[in-house]
């Protein structure tokens, strides 16, 4: 490996350039509310109040979101698993062909669709009675916690398989064959010799799913009411009822950890990868 | 496929250059209807009686969030010394207050020929800020309950009865906390003032800090109502229970409730009921920017839309509203058939004795943050 | 890892060589298991395609319902009025679309420009503070966009970049670095280092070794990230909005107002309106790709 490289700083630092401009430099003004009281003083004020009226919130999206995406993985790997390694064809095209789709429906749709669909009276329900597998009376709204989860994974799923079939379709076929040539099931073939060829893929699409669910704003306020909800939601009410950014911001820095945190972590384990390699 | 992108962002680029020679434009918060309101209705007939000049209308979001939006763009072009590039403003009460505050308005109504039409109280103070000579009201809002005649028989007429009935009804009532909508935030107020005692301070002020410790007994109430009732996703939310008959009641904004029952979104039976001591309702301004260079020309705008026949015809007739200027100045420009219409839920009399304003800013402040400690947390 | 590079593009399509599974059995079981099988396959696609279309079926029945209210299970009557709405000469639905997507395309071309090369750096050149600069990266998702937006407005106003399709295109830009970068930087990782090694000994230059290797080897990763920066910024909003509005009006806003605000038919006719050029987009990169080969992303 080259030495800590001035064409590898001249490289980057378009992009950086971009984020710092764009992104770092507006930030600054919002780190100096959350981070100071009024008079100017540094302090923590604001994580108090962040954590006093918002502790259930930040449990709940932690909860939203890790469920979410550990959902998405599987129904991913699932996904991705058959496209590659299934014998029957029309399957494998039906599949191909259908998967995608929500890829192209913004968040803020997606709500919209999931709000109508999941509800008590909803789409699903309906087909539910009309299909003779439920009693009217057993009908329940998904439009909670249930109904934020269904639509993230609905959304991401097709994100994380586009990504995974992609990797997967490129492994060494020979070393499946001879897995299945000594017996081995496909699940195990998946598991077993599938699935480590392609999991930095599979780990890169779950972090930028787990952010991206964390940031949207859309689903948590269309789909579920308001108590409790996600971070997102109370940042955008701190800011258009009271005006409160230094509250927003101080829980705009607790999302960032959380964020950060788990980049954090896939950038370690990749390193160590990158080490035993 | 590189040279398609460039050609393709090249032609963006073109359409957004070739703009006419005179425009308007006109930032509205609220619901998609008030856009419409604009470009349909108001944007066509002021560019009949002004040839050269388009109306664009750009909508900025419902509720508070909307009118927050507007602010902080007006703000972000004050800090860096540009003038607007908004030349009408359409705004709820709460930003209006801070607008004036923060000297991002021109005070243009004592020069508007319509200026002397309105005399309600909220044209001159919105939320315990004064705002006279800056705002023209659009219209008036209303919040009240809805409910499915069909599934609810004889509807709750004040909010101890609102209470016994959710009581009896567990899960038939629905509204949308307060984050997800005004008409939530107007159900809780409504609360406040009914339990809380001291309803005409919280309107009228003077703001007293102490005032929150005698709201406990009444959030503790309200969390226990919560118990039984439905939280909805949004002022829509509640509109779209109603639609697929998952919940019996909520609160509602009228004018979005004549919208939803226009466009076939619910049944058409459902019907509206004040109920008392008071709802809380709220005009729309316009308002028109400190640093817009066509200053002249929104005034002229601003004259239109709130002329007698413009309301009468485009805010009662087509939309539904509550008339921005006094009523009494529609005699005569409007059918009887529209103005019963209007009134058709809600009488004149019990919207004079329950159509109430919110609470003046502080105390709003107030009764939003407590609902977060003592009732959602 | 080696050897999966040169099969990556040419093994599009998985080769499905059927292999004799069930051969201890007697042939009725074998049959018995047969249609067990395909029947348990094609219940399952089923259910997959009903959770998959349920919510979009609702999409079109919206669009093209004029009035739908309990106790009716689906729409009272059908009509395409508010089809005619959506596109009534005041509406400006078509003009926003074309400038929805060309912003969009432009903000491809900016992200990919600057996140090759930083992807490059990130996954072979030694640099400093390397899990802190692809974290910094992640930034744009995590934070309140709209106090970061009101900043980058009040910035832009001082140097005349507001009401601009380059303002617009920057922030979008800027946000959709998160995925380009990231991406990128996995896909030039996936890529052998053997083969560019075998280049610069045949005497090639460092410059056309990336050109003629890496980057056509890393291509199918990057072409991922591009789909994904476009439908970012075919669905931004909250930035257009600080940066461009009134000037530069896009589709996602009114989509925003419509849905937000529960016009619920106005908000499926958008939303369908803005398949078209995700779609087309797709399949144009796919196209070039020949199939879904999104090989070597983050190995």
């Amino acid at each position: 490996m080259e030495r800590p490289s001035l064409i590898g700083l001249a490289l980057i630092a378009p992009a950086l350039a971009m984020i710092g401009a764009l992104f770092l430099y507006p930030l600054g003004f919002s780190l100096v509310s959350a981070f100071t009281e009024e008079s100017g003083r540094l302090s923590l004020t604001h994580f108090q109040k962040a954590y006093e009226l918002y502790s259930t919130d930040i449990l709940f999206t932690l909860f939203i979101v890790i469920v979410s995406t550990l959902l998405t993985g599987l129904i991913s790997i699932a996904i991705a698993g058959i496209l590659t390694l299934s014998e029957t064809p029309w399957l494998i095209t039906a599949l191909r062909n259908l998967y995608r789709w929500p890829l192209f429906i913004p968040f803020i749709v997606a709500a919209q669709c999931m709000r109508t669909f999941l509800a008590k009276n909803g789409l699903m329900n309906n087909s539910f009675v009309a299909l003779g597998l439920m009693e009217p009376l057993q009908a329940t709204s998904f439009l909670d916690w249930r109904g934020i989860i269904v639509t993230f994974v609905w959304k991401q799923v097709p994100f994380v398989t586009l990504m995974l079939a992609g990797a997967m379709a490129s492994i060494d076929r020979a070393t499946i064959e001879a897995g299945r040539n000594l017996g081995a099931s496909r699940l195990r073939v998946l598991i077993e010799i599938v699935l480590p060829q392609v999991f930095q893929t599979l780990l890169v699409g779950l972090v930028l799913s787990f952010v991206t669910m964390l940031s949207v704003l859309s689903v948590p306020m269309m789909v579920a009411g308001s108590q409790p909800t996600m971070l997102t939601v109370d940042m955008a009410f701190r800011i258009n009822s009271y005006g409160d950014y230094a509250t927003a911001n101080a829980l705009g820095v607790i999302s960032y950890l959380i964020a950060g945190t788990v980049a954090w972590i896939y950038l370690r384990h990749n390193v160590k990868q990158g080490a035993q390699a | 496929m590189r040279k398609g992108l460039v050609a393709a962002g090249l032609a963006a680029l073109l359409m957004t250059n070739a703009a006419s020679a005179q425009t308007l434009n006109v930032a509205t918060a609220g619901d998609q209807n008030m856009v419409d309101y604009i470009k349909d209705y108001l944007g066509p007939l002021f560019e009949k009686s002004h040839p050269g000049v388009k109306v664009v209308a750009v909508g900025t979001g419902p509720g508070d969030g909307g009118s927050q939006k507007i602010f902080e763009k007006l703000d972000a072009q004050k800090k860096a010394g540009a003038a607007s590039d908004f030349d009408v403003v359409v705004i709820h009460q709460k930003a209006a207050g801070e607008m004036v505050k923060s000297q991002l308005l021109r005070k243009y109504r004592d020069a508007l020929p319509t200026g002397k039409l309105v005399t309600r109280e909220t044209a001159d103070n919105a939320l315990g800020t004064e705002v006279t000579g800056y705002v023209m009201p659009m219209f008036h809002s209303q919040t009240a309950l809805a409910y499915n005649p069909d599934l609810v028989k004889t509807a709750p007429g004040s909010y101890a009865e609102l209470r016994d009935w959710v009581k009896n009804n567990r899960k038939q009532f629905g509204y949308n906390g307060i984050k997800g909508g005004m008409s939530g935030v107007a159900f809780v107020t409504g609360w406040v003032s009914a339990f809380g005692g001291d309803a005409a301070k919280l309107e009228k002020g003077p703001y007293d800090a102490a005032t929150k410790a005698k709201w406990e007994k009444a959030l503790a109430d309200l969390k226990e109502f919560n118990q039984n009732v439905v939280i909805t996703p949004g002022n829509a939310g509640t509109l779209d229970m109603l639609n697929r008959g998952e919940i019996a009641m909520g609160p509602v904004w009228v004018d979005m409730f004549y919208t939803w029952k226009a466009e076939g979104k619910l049944p058409p039976n459902t019907r509206l009921k004040l109920i008392s001591p008071g709802m809380p309702g709220q005009p729309m301004y316009y308002a028109v920017p400190a640093t817009t260079k066509q200053d002249k020309l929104a005034a002229e705008f601003v004259a239109l839309a709130t002329s007698p026949e413009v309301q009468a015809e485009g805010i009662v007739k087509r939309f539904n509203w509550y008339p921005g200027i006094d009523a009494k100045n529609l005699e005569g420009k409007l059918d009887k058939a529209a103005w019963n219409q209007l009134f058709a839920d809600i009488t004149p009399d019990s919207l004079a004795a329950n159509g109430k304003p919110f609470p003046i800013a502080p105390y709003f402040n107030d009764i939003l943050e407590s609902y977060e400690k003592k009732v959602a947390n | 890892m080696s050897g999966n590079v040169r099969t990556s593009l040419a093994s599009a399509a998985p080769a499905s060589i059927p292999l004799p599974v069930n051969q201890g059995l007697p042939a009725p079981r074998v049959r018995f298991w047969a249609y067990g099988s395909t029947l348990f396959k094609v219940l399952g696609l089923g259910a997959f395609a009903f959770f998959l279309f349920g919510p979009l079926a609702n999409l079109v029945l919206w669009s093209f319902a004029e009035r739908w209210y309990a106790p009716f299970k689906l729409p009272v009557t059908y009509g395409t009025r508010y089809w005619e709405v959506v596109f009534r000469p005041t509406g400006d639905a078509m003009s926003s679309l074309l400038t929805s997507v060309g912003i969009a395309c432009l903000t491809v071309l900016v992200a990919l420009a600057v996140s090759i090369p930083a992807g490059y750096a990130l996954a072979r050149l030694k640099l400093p503070w390397r899990t802190a600069l692809m974290i910094l990266f992640l930034l744009p998702q995590a934070f309140p966009s709209v106090a970061i937006y009101i900043n980058v407005a009040r910035v832009f106003y001082s140097i005349g970049l507001t009401g601009t399709v380059p303002g617009v295109v920057l922030v979008h830009a800027a946000h959709g670095l998160v995925y380009s970068v990231w991406i990128a930087a996995a896909a030039f990782a996936a890529v052998d280092r053997d083969l560019e090694l075998a280049a610069r000994n045949i005497g090639a230059s460092p410059l056309r070794t990336f050109f003629t290797i890496t980057l056509p080897l890393a291509a199918p990763g990057i072409m991922a990230s591009a789909i994904f920066v476009f439908l970012e910024s075919l669905d931004e909003f909250t930035g257009t909005f600080f940066v461009g509005v009134p000037q530069v009006t896009t589709l996602p806003l009114l989509l925003y107002n419509a849905s937000m605000g529960g016009n619920y038919q106005i908000a499926s006719i958008t939303a369908l309106i803005l398949l078209v050029p995700s779609v087309l987009f797709m399949l144009v990169i796919e196209r070039f790709l020949k199939a879904d080969v999104l090989s070597k992303v983050g190995q």
